[in-house]
């Protein structure tokens, strides 16, 4: 909040000193002194004459033809039109109605020094109708508009006296003025002398009047572009379409600003039609656009605006044929008048109220653009010093600035809170990964407690199975002192036997059975060895069994062990062969002996704790086994899958 | 202590805490007619001294001693008497204990529960320049030297491009995979038509190069931690 009240005073002062720079400007031009270079001329004789007909001047004239009362009259001087306007005429050549020409003579003699190129500086002159400057009889400038443009648009001139410094001024300058009698007219004090220092004030006038205002409404429409451009691809946002419309509205209606001197390309009704009609629709989109701001919602004044300017833009379509029956444009510009001190005065509550820093701003210099439209009809009906200024093109200049404070303000903010956002999601994003961590730490920790604790549950089942079971039998038989010392040695290395199988398991193989099998060899062999067994190792290359883990390593260790014990114990073999295969989607491993056999069915009935376990065993990791036994041997299939079924 | 060894009798020392396993070798040893025990340490402190009083063919040495690793003494015997076979003696020959003892200098362990005929036929095949090897520890050495393989698919290390280190040649590669899918020595000789001494000097040569590269890989860590100069 303190931040936007900052900006917002900052924005104020920067807007101010702008202004104050144009107006000190302005003054400075006006006050400056070229005395003794330049010669003031504050008076004139005047002669005003009816014609019957809009005709252009001629080339030269014969001011002795000119006979009547002349009368002293000081300049600036103004001369008012009809109470009630009649209609401009559209063309200046086909009316006929009455023309007036007012004939103003003013005597330069022993004003301009010899030998010097002078100038004539006419600050302003106006009607509708049109202007000539004859210097000694010839003619030296001529209005080219029509006369609805010259009653609108009236730049400063700046007339050669002489073409060289050589070349004699002239003595006599007669200026002609026609006008409609309804219209009026006025023309400024004159300034001849020195052409430089009548060009320096020339210029700084033109500037002030014309290029500023051309120079912002440019700038605007440039900016007004760019705003159309951000709302094409951000159509949520009608601030920035607005911002568009406004200043092509501003640019539409101050026209002549960029059309310049030459003549309008289109016929003066539609010109009228469209700079009139662009005040109204400003109106209705600085409406939209004030409600965006303070976001007071005022469907009412929103449809009624609307309503009132389609129902203006329709009914002052200049249809060409029929000219008359458009409603006269000074009445007219009452009508928008209104609307603009409505919507003002309801915007003016609703920012007060809304507490927007902008919106306040903008409706304040929207109050001092009606304050500065009421001075320009004064101006317009000569009630004020004709050498002044318009001042609504220095209204559209605020609107400019205001708008592209606004802008900034946005645009600035905007990024200001992509950076808190950005803040703050980064902020997010550590505390989730924060959590995400703790929360991966703990899964963690469950798994690897899980881990553990099947890890325990396996060994503690092998162990009771096997090592446990051995010990503990072993241990009754010591105990009744059934057991020989090497019987005793028997049963701890099978002990140890089983410890060691139990140890090797826990070893990853990386899906490698044969080294597992190599692992038994290994723990197993020199226990054959001793028994006086021959072990044919004839082992091939099989392909990996990635569901190999430490628990089903033990379970094939543990269906071999067995195997092997049984040979030993049973059959008096003086062969083992071990041999590896595949077979389709198994992998078979084959213990042979030559051994007396055994009853396989009989066996299994009977319940054997062996066999049982070799089946349970088998059947836990997926695989089958298989005895086929005969009087000259036996042999072991196990039969494992190579793709563990799910 | 016994009087000076004739160089024909294998001459061992023991560095082992368990007094039970102290009598069992004794009393193997005595039985032996080519063999004799110099020196029986039960701690790392009397192994280490024992090792300037004495030189040996065979040098036994039990990992857990009560005052420290036997892993020190293998590493003092291997610096001092080079040419010393040097055997860890384990129970269970498990893989973590045996490299550690083949990386500090080792060439063969002894299973404590062998019979006494079988660890007197170690110690012989030890002091022959044979070594054993158990499949575990085969597949752990080939995994070792992986990265230095070039028909492995696996990407070539960076670092290893500036550690020089030992390479497994061919045959010892070959004899390791054997090993690895349970073959015996005897077996092993047969299939690539050696004699089974020869194998088991292989696996020797493969020991000496794996305690070869740990030292590389030492002085190559020290150096890329700054604490050996360049």
């Amino acid at each position: 909040m303190k931040h936007a009240i900052k900006d917002y005073w900052r924005s104020s002062v920067l807007l101010a000193a702008c202004l104050l720079g144009a107006c000190s400007a302005a003054a400075w031009a006006d006050t400056r002194e070229e005395s003794g270079l330049v010669s003031h001329i504050i008076s004139a004789e005047m002669l005003v004459s009816n014609v019957h007909s809009f005709s252009p001047p001629s080339s030269t004239i014969d001011a002795g033809t000119l006979t009547g009362a002349w009368t002293q009259v000081d300049l600036p001087h103004h001369f008012a039109g009809a109470l009630i306007p009649a209609l401009i005429p559209t063309t200046g050549t086909s009316d006929t109605a009455a023309m007036m020409t007012t004939w103003y003579r003013i005597s330069l003699e022993g004003l301009l020094q010899p030998n010097k190129s002078a100038h004539l500086y006419l600050v302003h002159w106006r009607t509708a109708g049109q202007l000539a400057v004859y210097g000694d009889g010839h003619l030296l400038y001529r209005s080219i508009g029509t006369p609805a443009w010259n009653a609108i648009k009236n730049p400063a001139l700046l007339i050669p006296l002489n073409q060289t410094a050589d070349a004699a001024p002239p003595n006599l300058i007669l200026i002609r003025m026609d006008s409609l009698p309804s219209a009026g007219g006025a023309i400024s004090s004159l300034y001849v002398g020195d052409t430089d220092a009548l060009y320096s004030r020339y210029t700084v006038r033109d500037w002030l009047e014309n290029q500023l205002a051309f120079m912002c409404s440019a700038a605007f429409l440039a900016v007004g572009f760019f705003a159309l451009a951000v709302w094409i691809v951000r159509r949520r946002e009608p601030l920035y379409f607005l911002l568009f419309a406004i200043a092509m509205l501003a640019a539409l209606r101050r026209w002549y600003y960029f059309t310049g001197l030459e003549k309008l390309l289109i016929s003066d009704q539609w010109f009228a039609y469209i700079s009139f009609n662009a005040v109204m629709w400003q109106i209705v989109a600085l409406q939209f656009f004030m409600a965006l701001l303070h976001q007071k919602k005022r469907p009412w004044l929103n449809r009624g605006l609307i309503g009132f300017s389609i129902t203006l833009t329709i009914l002052t379509l200049p249809w060409s044929s029929t000219p008359q029956s458009i409603v006269p444009f000074n009445l007219m510009f009452i009508l928008p008048i209104v609307a603009a001190i409505t919507m003002i005065a309801v915007n003016s509550w609703d920012s007060w109220h809304s507490r927007s820093r902008e919106a306040q701003l903008l409706v304040s210099w929207m109050l001092v653009a009606l304050l500065f439209g009421v001075h320009d009809g004064l101006y317009r009906k000569y009630q004020l010093n004709i050498e002044g200024f318009y001042l609504a093109p220095y209204a559209t200049v605020g609107l400019f600035v205001i708008m592209m404070v606004i802008m900034y303000r946005r645009y600035v903010g905007a990024i200001g809170e992509v950076e808190r956002v950005n803040a703050s999601l980064a902020q997010r994003l550590q505390t989730r990964e924060a959590e995400l961590a703790e929360i991966h730490e703990r899964l963690r920790e469950i798994g690897h407690r899980q881990t553990l604790s099947q890890e325990r549950q396996r060994l503690v089942q092998d162990m009771h199975d096997g090592l446990g079971s051995s010990l503990v039998s072993a241990l009754r038989v010591v105990e009744h002192g059934r057991m020989g010392e090497a019987e005793v040695a028997q049963v701890l290395k099978g002990c140890i036997d089983d410890l060691k199988l139990a140890i090797d398991s826990m070893e990853p193989v990386d899906a490698d059975l044969l080294l597992l099998l190599a692992t038994l060899r290994f723990r197993l062999g020199p226990r054959l060895i001793s028994t006086g067994i021959t072990l044919l190792w004839q082992v091939e290359n099989v392909p990996p069994l990635d569901w190999l883990d430490p628990k089903n390593a033990l379970h094939i260790l543990r269906i071999l062990q067995e195997a092997f014990t049984n040979i030993i114990k049973h059959t008096h073999a003086t062969e083992i062969r071990v041999a590896t295969g595949v077979e389709s989607d198994y992998v078979m491993v084959k213990v042979t002996d030559n051994g007396q056999g055994f009853a396989v069915q009989s066996a299994l009935k009977s319940g054997g704790k062996g066999l049982s376990n070799q089946m349970r065993r088998a059947e836990a990791i997926g695989a089958e086994i298989k005895w086929v036994s005969n009087n000259t041997g036996t042999s072991v299939t196990l039969r494992l899958p190579i793709k563990k079924l799910a | 202590m016994r009087h000076p060894p004739s160089t024909s009798l294998i001459r061992v020392a023991l560095v082992e805490d368990d007094v039970i396993f102290q009598n069992a070798l004794r009393e193997a040893i005595e039985t032996a007619p080519d063999m004799v025990l110099l020196n029986v340490a039960s701690t790392k402190a009397l192994g280490l001294q024992a090792l300037n009083k004495f030189e040996v063919d065979v040098l036994l040495v039990d990992l857990g001693l009560p005052d420290g690793s036997g892993i020190d003494v293998i590493r003092a015997a291997h610096a001092r008497w080079p040419a010393c076979n040097i055997m860890v003696s384990t129970t269970f020959a498990d893989e973590l204990h045996v490299m550690q003892s083949l990386e500090a200098g080792a060439s063969g362990y002894l299973l404590k529960d062998s019979d006494p005929q079988n660890m007197l036929d170690e110690i012989r095949s030890l002091n022959g320049g044979g070594s054993p090897i158990s499949p575990m520890i085969a597949r752990q050495i080939l995994l070792r030297f992986r990265p230095q393989d070039k028909s492995e698919k696996l990407p070539p290390k960076k670092p290893s491009a500036t550690k020089p280190r030992a390479l497994l040649s061919a045959r010892e590669q070959e004899v390791l995979e054997y090993i690895t899918k349970g073959f015996t020595s005897d077996e092993i000789a047969a299939l690539i038509n050696v004699s089974s001494h020869t194998v088991l000097t292989y696996v020797r040569r493969i020991y000496a190069k794996l305690e070869v590269n740990s030292k590389t890989e030492a002085i190559y860590e020290a150096r890329n931690q700054g604490l050996l100069a360049q």
